[in-house]
């Protein structure tokens, strides 16, 4: 016998901004940037994916990263690894990169994806904070965030 | 929806129909229009867009003047099914309340609009060619023809909501696309597991439509004043000629002189050439509604009071199978 859809509506409705011009996928959304710890701290996990700003395409990502037991893998900035004691390394490809530890095992991959009018960035990673806390993970074809964001961005936070 | 408060009632919607995207732009047209509506009432303007990877599309109509877009991004959407898409969206209208709620007169707005006004219980002004605001009653002034195209009709949905209308494609001028735009973005939380009573096995583009009549640079458009489908004949020789495509009024398709996918106007095709000759047409409003984005009009017809005149830039008065019979005598002498 065949059925008809079954539909609910929850009232529940995640929101968030979005640009014209270049978003991240996380959390199932779209958004133009966002900021989970404090990028200008000495030490401690920062993860920064900034507002890329209209004439630009590639996504600006800064990061200061953990393995699951809190100790220090890398901190990268946008094209290069800033500081690197494990020797990853920075894969290239078309549309985005990929960091994978020594042993081949990928760390965070970043790939834009173009459309007639703007860019929208996914990501994939297992990242962790300095205390082997699990702070961003992998879901469906981009991340899912633990926790809170810090920021959701509208402007670039980084001006440079 | 009947109410007597519609003070509960709040926003401009419109609905995003992005199939064909890059051929039709109604949509954008619409956007442009329900924003304008929107500050008339002091509102946001909602676009609402279902599917599955549909994120460019919200991009894209944040770049063109939405304040909010709704995205319910679901695999099960990905396909369009009238009755999944009729339920999702009468619930998120049910929710949200919005007072106006518009969608393109595109195949996919004529089946999908009037399927969920009758779910609402509300009214629908299908295929209009204006809208306005009535502030102080926050009423949408929905102009359509009537009465075979002599009349224009204003209507009013003063006690039901959402109003609804269709609205025909190019009345109204897109916006510029703005990059530096950004919109507020809504997910609303909507569970389907669909079983549809029709399954869609498989869809493939008409590879017919591919550069027609919607993309031609040069149309021949004939009316019922041609007399016969002997003399419509001569509209393909001489689009032929010109490197151009050939439409035509619903008298003409009605009457079987040629195939429906031709048909031009208000139920059919909206055309943008840089030329349009329209040979044996009056210019009913239904007609001309798909011809005003063309850049210039020449107008053959033998009544010299004929109201296509008013919207020609070039009108030649005179029976219409001789005038065509010269133009094709010259223009096989210099091609």
């Amino acid at each position: 016998m065949l059925q008809y859809s079954r539909l609910i509506l929850m009232l529940k409705c995640p929101e968030s901004l979005v640009s014209a011009h270049h978003n991240y996928l996380v959390n199932q959304m779209l958004t133009p940037g966002f900021l989970l710890g404090d990028p200008d701290s000495r030490e401690g996990f920062y993860f920064l994916a900034d507002v890329v700003p209209v004439g630009q395409s590639e996504p600006r990502v800064y990061a200061r990263l953990y393995d699951a037991q809190g100790a220090f893998v890398l901190e990268i900035e946008p094209k290069e690894i800033v500081e690197n004691p494990l020797g990853c390394v920075h894969q290239s490809f078309p549309g985005g990169y990929r960091i994978a530890f020594p042993s081949g095992e990928s760390l965070l991959s970043v790939q834009t994806e173009s459309f007639a009018n703007g860019f929208l960035t996914r990501m994939q990673g297992k990242l962790y904070d300095q205390e082997g806390k699990l702070r961003i993970e992998p879901s469906y074809d981009a991340i899912q965030i633990h926790g809170e964001v810090g920021l959701w961005l509208k402007e670039p936070f980084r001006k440079r | 929806m009947k109410t007597k408060q519609n003070r509960d009632w709040e926003g401009v919607w419109v609905f995003g129909d992005y199939r064909n995207y890059f051929q039709n732009r109604v949509t954008l047209q619409l956007i442009a229009k329900g924003n304008q509506l929107a500050r008339n009432l002091g509102v946001d303007l909602t676009v609402l867009v279902l599917g599955s990877q549909i994120h460019q599309y919200a991009m894209e109509y944040t770049a063109h003047g939405a304040d909010v877009v709704m995205v319910v991004d679901h695999p099960n959407l990905k396909n369009y099914q009238v009755e999944t898409y009729v339920r999702v969206v009468s619930k998120l209208v049910e929710s949200f309340r919005p007072e106006i709620f518009l969608a393109g007169a595109t195949a996919f707005g004529r089946e999908f609009f009037p399927r969920l006004a009758k779910r609402l219980n509300t009214g629908l002004s299908a295929d209009c060619v204006s809208l306005e605001i009535e502030a102080e009653r926050r009423l949408l002034i929905q102009t359509t023809p009537a009465f075979g195209g002599e009349l224009l009709a204003d209507i009013i949905t003063p006690e039901y909501r959402p109003q609804m209308a269709t609205v025909h494609p190019d009345v109204f001028e897109e916006r510029i696309h703005d990059h530096e735009a950004t919109a507020r973005i809504l997910y609303p939380e909507v569970e389907i597991e669909a079983e549809e009573r029709v399954q869609l096995i498989r869809s493939k583009p008409d590879q017919s439509r591919k550069g027609g009549l919607e993309e031609a640079e040069i149309v021949v458009v004939g009316g019922k004043g041609l007399g016969s489908k002997e003399n419509f004949q001569m509209l393909f020789e001489l689009a032929r000629l010109l490197g151009g495509d050939v439409g035509a009024t619903r008298p003409v398709i009605l009457s079987g002189w040629t195939e429906e996918s031709r048909l031009l106007g208000q139920t059919g095709k909206s055309v943008k050439p840089k030329l349009l000759i329209t040979a044996g047409t009056s210019g009913a409003v239904q007609y001309t509604t798909g011809i005003q984005g063309a850049e210039t009009i020449i107008a053959i017809n033998r009544d010299p009071h004929a109201p296509i005149f008013k919207m020609a830039d070039l009108g030649l008065v005179g029976d219409v199978k001789t005038v065509l019979s010269l133009l094709l005598e010259n223009l096989k002498k210099r091609l």
